[in-house]
C-alpha cells in the first residue's frame, strides 16, 4: 500500500517537476502512449508493458536460478517491448528463497536477475537499457525476477 | 530477599562451581562471585551524583552484568556488606569462605580535584585468599558505567580466562513494519542494551552491518543506489561511503580482526566471489574464482586464514583458505547445508547456521572440521557472530509472527536468552573489547 502511494506520489512529483523547473528536460513518452490515454509519463509505459508482454513476473523454483520454458516466453514478450521502446530503462529485480540464509539469498536472488538481464541482451535488447538489483529474503512472495521500468 | 528457593540454588551453583575448576564449553556450572558494595573513602560530590551513590550504583551494575553470563553467579552487593576503605587491599576472606564465594570484587569510587572520579578494581581469590587482578580508571563522572563495565570484565577474566564482554557494543539492523511497508534501521547499543540509538535514517534498506574492532566503524549493505552495496560508516560523525566506487553488487562485509582490511562479495556478472580490500579504501583483490555462490568470508584472529561458503559442491559448505586464497578445503560434511560461518577471537571455533528440511539452526565447528556441535533447537535460527570471549554467540531467530528477534547463546549447552531490543531485530554483530 505505502509502495504504491510512494510511486504516484513520485509520478506526480516528475510531471509537476519537469513542468515547472527551468532546466529540466521535458519527459518524452513514446507516441501513442500519451494521447489521451488517461495516465500520462512513466505509468502510461508501465502499464502498457505490463499489458503487452503479459506481465512483468517471471518465476524460479526453489534454490535455482534456471529460466524455465514459461518463463523465457513472458521475458521474450518482454524483450519485444523494450526493444520497440528503446528509451526505455528497466531494473530487473531479483528475489531469493525465503527458507535461505540472508546473504546467499542476495547473492540468488541478484543470479537471477543476471539471468533475467543476460536473456535480454540474448533477445537483441541494450545492455544500456537494462540494471539488476536484489532484494535477496528481505522481501516475501516467490523465488522471482521483476522487470521494473524505472524511466 | 533471597527466597529458600534461591538460596538453594545458589548452594547447588557453588557446589557445581567447585567441582568444576577451569571450565570448559560444555559443562553448565557458574562460580560464585562476591560483590559487596563499593567503597568511597570521602563521600564526595561530583558531576554524576556523590561518590557514595556512585560506589553503590557501580556495585549493583557489575553484579548485573555478571549475571548475564552463564559462568559466573553473582551475589549482588547487600548493604550488611559495607566495608572501609583500607579494607579493600584487605578483606576478611573468611567471611566469604562461608556463603560460597570463590571470588570477590571490591573497590572504591574516589573524587579527584580536577573533578574526575578515581574508580579502583580488585579481585580476590577467596579460597587461596590473594588477589588476583586489579585496574584502576580514571574517569568523568557520567562514564562510571563503563569503568563498572571494565570491574567486571576483571571478574569474569579472573573466573574464566576470556576476555569480559561488557564493554562492548553489539549492532543490529532494527526493523519495524512488515512487507513493502518495512523500515529498516541501524542500530548500536552496548552489550548491556544501554545507550541505544539508530545511526541511519531508515531512507533506503540496509542489511548486515558490522563492527570494526573497536567499534568505532560499521561496514554493512545499504541500497542508497538503488542496488546493494557495501558502504561504510563512521558512527561518531555518520559520514558514510561505497567501500569499492563501482556500480556493482556487493554484500557480506567482515573487518578483519586488526580492521585494517574488509572481506566482502562482489558480482561482476551473474557470480558472487570473495574479495579483499583494504578499509581505507583502494582496489580490490579478488581471492575467489569459482562459478558457484562464494559469500559471507571471515578472517581467523591471526588474519592468516579465511572461512567462507560455497554452493559449488550443489549445497552451501564450509570452506577454509589462506589469505591469499589458496588452499581451499571444505570442512563441513555433515549431510545438510551449512552456511554464514564466523571465526572465534580465539581461534577454536568457527559458528554456522546449519540448514536442513528441520530449519535453520546455530552450531560450532573447528576449523578442522571436527567436533560439530549444534547450540540451538529454532525453526528459524540465523546469522550467528562471536562475542569477544568466544563463549557466547547473538544470532537472530524470527518469531511466529515472521518479526526477527535477537538471543544469544552460550557454548555450555544452556537455553538462548533474548536480547531486549524496543523492535524486530536482525542481522546482529558484536564488536571486540574498546580499548
Amino acid at each position: 500500500m505505502r509502495r504504491i502511494l510512494l510511486l504516484s506520489a513520485l509520478a506526480l512529483l516528475a510531471t509537476s517537476a519537469s513542468a515547472q523547473l527551468p532546466g529540466l528536460r521535458k519527459r518524452t513518452g513514446p507516441p501513442g502512449t500519451q494521447q489521451g490515454a488517461p495516465l500520462s509519463g512513466i505509468d502510461a509505459l508501465r502499464a502498457d508493458f505490463a499489458t503487452r508482454s503479459g506481465g512483468d513476473t517471471v518465476f524460479f523454483g526453489i534454490g535455482s536460478a534456471v529460466l524455465g520454458a514459461p518463463a523465457r516466453a513472458t521475458l521474450a514478450a518482454q524483450a519485444m517491448w523494450l526493444r520497440q521502446h528503446p528509451e526505455v530503462v528497466v531494473r530487473v529485480e531479483g528475489y531469493g528463497d525465503a527458507g535461505d540464509t540472508g546473504d546467499h539469498a542476495l547473492a540468488l536472488g541478484a543470479r537471477r536477475a543476471e539471468e533475467v538481464r543476460d536473456y535480454f541482451v540474448l533477445l537483441g535488447v541494450r545492455s544500456a537499457q537494462l540494471s539488476t538489483t536484489s532484494w535477496g529474503k528481505e522481501r516475501p512472495g516467490s523465488p522471482r525476477a521483476v522487470t521494473v521500468l524505472v524511466r | 530477599m533471597i527466597s529458600p528457593h534461591r538460596t538453594s540454588l545458589l548452594l547447588a551453583a557453588a557446589c557445581l562451581g567447585s567441582a568444576a575448576g577451569a571450565q570448559q564449553p560444555g559443562t553448565a556450572a557458574a562460580t560464585v562471585v562476591a560483590v559487596p558494595p563499593l567503597s568511597t573513602p570521602d563521600n564526595k560530590p561530583t558531576s554524576a551524583g556523590n561518590t557514595f551513590s556512585l560506589a553503590w550504583q557501580a556495585s549493583k551494575l557489575i553484579a548485573q552484568d555478571l549475571q548475564t553470563t552463564s559462568e559466573v553467579m553473582p551475589l549482588p552487593p547487600s548493604e550488611k556488606d559495607y566495608y572501609s576503605f583500607p579494607e579493600v587491599t584487605a578483606p576478611s576472606f573468611i567471611k566469604w569462605r562461608t556463603n560460597g564465594s570463590k571470588f570477590l570484587v571490591m573497590g572504591f569510587v574516589q573524587a579527584r580535584s580536577d573533578k574526575r572520579i578515581t574508580f579502583g578494581c580488585y579481585v580476590y581469590d577467596v579460597d587461596k585468599g590473594r588477589e588476583v587482578s586489579r585496574k584502576g580508571f580514571v574517569v568523568d563522572p557520567g562514564e562510571w558505567q563503563r569503568a563498572a563495565h571494565k570491574c567486571s570484565g576483571l571478574a569474569y577474566t579472573a573466573v574464566t580466562g576470556a576476555p569480559g564482554i561488557f564493554d562492548t557494543r553489539i549492532t543490529y539492523v532494527a526493523e519495524s513494519g512488515v512487507g513493502a511497508a518495512k523500515t529498516e534501521r541501524i542500530a548500536v547499543m552496548d552489550s548491556d542494551g544501554s545507550n541505544h540509538r539508530y545511526v541511519t535514517s531508515g531512507d533506503t534498506m540496509v542489511l548486515t552491518p558490522r563492527l570494526s574492532p573497536r567499534a568505532a566503524r560499521i561496514a554493512y549493505v545499504g541500497y542508497e543506489g538503488g542496488k546493494p552495496q557495501v558502504r561504510l560508516l563512521d558512527i561518531a560523525s555518520g559520514a558514510q561511503h561505497p567501500l569499492v566506487p563501482n556500480d556493482a553488487i556487493s554484500f557480506a562485509p567482515r573487518f578483519s580482526p586488526d580492521g585494517s582490511k574488509i572481506l566482502f562479495s562482489m558480482m561482476l556478472g551473474p557470480n558472487s566471489e570473495i574479495y579483499v580490500a583494504s578499509a581505507e579504501g583502494g582496489p580490490a583483490r579478488r581471492l575467489t574464482f569459482s562459478p558457484a555462490v562464494d559469500t559471507d568470508a571471515s578472517f581467523s584472529p591471526d588474519g592468516s586464514k579465511i572461512v567462507f561458503e560455497s554452493d559449488r559442491s550443489g549445497s552451501q559448505q564450509l570452506y577454509v583458505m589462506n589469505s591469499d586464497g589458496s588452499g581451499q578445503q571444505r570442512i563441513s560434511f555433515g549431510g545438510a547445508a551449512y552456511a554464514t560461518p564466523e571465526w572465534s577471537p580465539d581461534g577454536q571455533w568457527i559458528a554456522f547456521t546449519r540448514r536442513d528440511p528441520g530449519g535453520r539452526r546455530i552450531g560450532i565447528i573447528k576449523p578442522d572440521g571436527t567436533g560439530e556441535r549444534l547450540l540451538t533447537n529454532g525453526v528459524a535460527d540465523e546469522s550467528p557472530a562471536w562475542a569477544a570471549s568466544s563463549r557466547e554467540l547473538i544470532f537472530q531467530r524470527a518469531g511466529p509472527t515472521g518479526v526477527p528477534a535477537l538471543y544469544r547463546v552460550t557454548l555450555d549447552g544452556s537455553d538462548p536468552r533474548n536480547v531486549v531490543i524496543p523492535q524486530g531485530g536482525s542481522d546482529p554483530d558484536w564488536s571486540g573489547v574498546i580499548d
